[in-house]
């Protein structure tokens, strides 16, 4: 599985927890975060298709291309930070004691 | 929510800015290589004007939407220039200038470019712990 | 067409200005020949330069935006229909009947400036060849 479908792997007690969206008003964690990696999943293969146009002299701008790398990656860092804050704001909280 | 964060105006505009600047380059070249061309006549685009248009075709787009083709700038012949016997315009000192333009606007545009990026990827790498 | 393509652009225009300089050369060289394998005199020779037009251009873009014909080729090497001069020497034994010998319509100094021509056109596409590989090069440094 590619690195980003890794993304979605959460801890499991995060998943069975309530962080599902089972209201409707609030859609919950996972759902943004499955949005978010979609968005990114879209933009990689954009990079892709633009990069693998360049060399053959009729695709876009390697400038171009190199411009939507630069933006899926910082788009998966991104990711990459929203899902660890998530993990660790799951862990704090199951730390507490009452 | 990523988009905004990262497709900031300032990286925008500096990718169109380096669209134009490319699309200058091709003429030029183009020029240049039709130098000793019979009838040829040098073509060049408004750089400020362009990037205008550009500017415009892209407010056009809401977020989330495809991205359109590639840039096409509108290129017109130069006007002024003088025409030797066989018909050939292309004027080998506006060409070098313009050359040496083009070039030092596009290292000014990739480095711009760079900093935007490192600037994001600190914003969005050097966020505190949650200890 | 992007800057990769470019480079073709500008390569096709660096080998038609070095067939010219070719010419030149082979010019130079047969400036006195007055007897050549065909016959006569050597006579001067002359590259005319051609745009090359555009792969699969559409035709409604074409007449928005008239983007320029990318690359250049030699279209053909015609020889100079000007007239060979003659000149009296009897004792040559490529004089004809009263005594002229005609010679090729070579002039040394038209041939420099054409070979200087050729040479500075060359620099000029080396120059925008070097500039593409600048930017391509500089592009590099978007990537963190």
């Amino acid at each position: 599985m590619n690195p980003i479908s890794s993304l979605r792997i959460l801890p499991a007690e995060i998943n069975s927890a309530s962080l599902a969206p089972d209201s409707a008003s609030e859609p919950g964690f996972r759902t943004a975060l499955d949005s978010a990696i979609d968005d990114i999943q879209q933009l990689e293969s954009q990079a892709e298709t633009k990069v693998a146009g360049v060399l053959g002299g009729n695709g876009a701008d390697v400038h171009s291309a190199l411009i939507a790398v630069e933006k899926a990656d910082l788009s998966f860092q991104l990711m990459m930070q929203v899902r660890n804050k998530i993990v660790s704001a799951y862990q704090e909280i199951s730390r507490m004691q009452f | 929510m990523t988009n905004r964060m990262i497709d900031t105006p300032i990286t925008e505009a500096l990718g169109r800015f380096l669209d134009v600047d490319v699309a200058r380059y091709k003429l030029i070249s183009t020029n240049l290589a039709n130098i000793d061309t019979p009838g040829y006549h040098t073509r060049d685009l408004d750089f400020r004007a362009e990037l205008r248009r550009a500017a415009a075709e892209a407010s056009g787009i809401e977020p989330g939407e495809l991205q359109p083709a590639s840039f096409t700038p509108v290129s017109r012949t130069v006007r002024g220039l003088m025409e030797r016997p066989d018909g050939n315009n292309v004027s080998v000192e506006r060409e070098s200038l313009a050359l040496a333009e083009a070039q030092m606007k596009f290292n000014l545009g990739a480095q711009l470019l760079k900093d935007q990026f490192h600037t994001i990827g600190l914003a969005i790498n050097s966020g505190g712990s949650t200890s | 067409m992007n800057l990769f393509g470019m480079l073709e652009v500008s390569g096709s225009a660096l080998s038609a200005e070095r067939w010219r300089a070719e010419v030149v050369s082979s010019n130079m060289a047969n400036a006195e020949t007055t007897r050549t394998p065909q016959g006569g005199p050597y006579r001067r020779q002359l590259v005319v330069f051609r745009g090359r037009p555009l792969p699969r251009f559409p035709m409604l873009l074409a007449s928005m935006r008239q983007t320029p014909e990318p690359g250049v080729r030699v279209d053909r090497v015609v020889p100079d229909a000007s007239p060979l001069p003659r000149r009296y020497e009897p004792g040559h034994p490529d004089a004809d009947s009263s005594g002229y010998v005609t010679y090729p319509n070579v002039n040394p100094v038209m041939e420099m400036t054409d070979l200087l021509s050729a040479v500075r056109a060359y620099q000029l596409n080396a120059a925008a060849v070097q500039a593409a590989k600048n930017m391509i090069q500089q592009s590099l440094q978007i990537l963190s």
